[in-house]
């Protein structure tokens, strides 16, 4: 799965900054079930072909309907230059079948320090 | 998702939309002939808009003489000339007030003021939608000057009793601005009778004409002091700006296209008739709150709003959530946050924000019982929610 481009963004209500992304192929159940090892994953799966929202603390969310070519992605603003690359990686990574996260999980692993410098000074 | 399902629009307290017909035939009218506006051309073939517009505004409101209708760029520009007008020549640290209800385009000003120790700012609470008169009788003190207040609540629809407010300012001889950015168009109001000393007004919500739209009408033009000086198409020779009305408030060129279209939309609503107007959207409201009570897990935060604004979260799930699944998948556009009130906010839902449906007089009934249907079954299935990982 690939993202297209990036159709809209805004600066939110609670200072976030979302992104709407177009992506070549429809998200489904299972590419969230993916995120969940990098995130809590909620869903209201019987709503229509179900929605499903990933977050990762103090990075980023994303939310959308199975089915759909574009997702909603709300970056914490103050890390945004940190994690934007990673939420482009963890779309390319993703294909049917079983995937190795390993690489994913070492990147996550050194990206989340410069996170917790950039917000906490740890 | 298969398929992209119909627009239904129920964001018109953002800016409504559609606009009548008239209103977008009345914009390309203005834009098929030179401009005609007195002392800025030799032409008289096309119509004065502004002066179209300032009269219509006239009528609607109640507002005379039609000089003293400015016309600005919104609302919000309207309070920051009412306001630093205001204040021009007041002594600081006097007392202002306003209400917790209000609206950044209030707040922000008159805390920019306090933040420069030029006023004392009173910030008063409301209780079930309302402030109470008597709470603001009691705030006034020796170096009260100015109160800025809604008129009727971007977040909860409810219309403020600015006859008794208005009074006992008076009575205190404390000036009284109110920011009617949400009742213009939806409301019968005639500011000839009453006591309200500048109303503000916008013309891309209830008045049905296009954004970047707006104004005041100021009661007494001498109580505030020109911020803007420029060019009128008068007095030329005068290096000083004109200080008689409308001029007195009003610096360069009109937005010509938008004032034709406001003056349009006003002329709609004039035929449609007000009352009707608002009858129907008091029965749609009442319809649709009615609807939404039904589900324990929907909190409407408004039990009978005087306009066509409904605010409700669904336990279990953040506003814009639920925003983007009445958007995505039942094409439902409303607003969610904090609707730039935040501290109505604070006080109905711990500062979360909510979500915001609000009508118009183009909304029908079937979409009425779409958005309620659609906003019962996300309710339904909040209780369903899972993690699938």
């Amino acid at each position: 799965m690939r993202i297209v481009r990036s159709v809209r963004h805004k600066l939110c209500a609670d200072g976030s900054f979302m992104k709407e992304f177009l992506l070549d192929t429809p998200v489904t159940k299972e590419f969230f079930a993916y995120l969940g090892a990098f995130g809590q994953v909620e869903a209201l799966p019987n709503l229509g072909e179900g929605f499903y929202k990933f977050e990762k603390p103090d990075w980023f969310s994303i939310k959308g309907f199975a089915g759909d070519t574009t997702v909603e992605v709300r970056f914490k603003k103050e890390v945004i230059d940190l994690t934007v690359d990673f939420v482009y990686s963890l779309f390319s990574t993703y294909h049917e079948g079983k995937i190795d996260s390993s690489v994913l999980k070492r990147r996550e692993e050194a990206i989340g320090v410069k996170v917790r410098k950039h917000l906490y000074g740890t | 998702m298969t398929g992209t399902p119909p627009l239904i629009y129920l964001n018109n307290a953002a800016t409504s939309w559609p606009k009548p017909p008239e209103v977008l035939e009345a914009i390309t009218k203005s834009l098929s002939l030179p401009v005609f506006g007195s002392g800025r051309t030799t032409g008289s073939h096309g119509e004065d808009y502004v002066l179209m517009a300032r009269e219509a505004l006239s009528r609607i409101l109640g507002a005379d003489p039609p000089e003293h209708v400015i016309f600005t760029q919104n609302a919000t520009d309207s309070l920051n000339i009412l306001i630093q007008g205001f204040l021009t020549g007041k002594e600081h640290g006097c007392q202002v007030l306003t209400t917790a209800l209000d609206h950044n385009s209030v707040l922000r000003p008159l805390t920019e003021y306090e933040q420069q120790h030029r006023i004392r700012l009173t910030v008063l609470p409301f209780s079930k939608g309302y402030v109470d008169p008597d709470s603001i009788a009691s705030a006034i003190g020796p170096d009260t000057r100015l109160m800025v207040m809604t008129h009727g609540s971007n977040v909860l629809g409810s219309v403020q009793d600015i006859r008794t407010i208005g009074e006992i300012l008076h009575d205190n001889g404390v000036y009284f601005i109110v920011d009617g950015a949400q009742t213009a168009g939806h409301i019968p109001i005639d500011l000839s009778t009453l006591p309200v000393d500048a109303y503000v007004f916008t013309g891309h919500k209830g008045l049905l004409g296009l954004q970047g739209t707006g104004g005041f009408y100021v009661r007494d033009p001498e109580s505030i002091a020109p911020v803007r000086f420029g060019g009128t198409g008068t007095d030329s020779f005068s290096l000083l700006h004109p200080r008689g009305m409308p001029e007195r408030f009003e610096a360069g060129t009109h937005n010509y296209p938008g004032l034709a279209g406001l003056a349009a939309g006003v002329k709609f609503i004039e035929e449609t008739g007000i009352a009707t107007i608002e009858n129907k959207a008091a029965r749609q409201v009442s319809c649709l709150i009615r609807e939404l009570r039904e589900d324990p897990n929907i909190t409407v935060y408004q039990d009978d709003p005087a306009l066509p604004i409904i605010p409700f979260n669904i336990k279990g799930l953040q506003n814009d959530d639920v925003g983007f699944m009445l958007a995505r998948r039942y094409g439902i556009i409303a607003r969610t946050g904090l609707h730039c009130a935040p501290l109505l906010h604070r006080a109905i839902d711990g500062g979360m924000g909510c979500i915001r449906l609000s009508l118009s007089w183009f909304t029908t009934d079937q979409e009425c019982s779409i958005a309620a249907d659609a906003i019962k079954e996300i309710a339904n299935h909040a209780d369903s929610q899972v993690s699938p990982a």
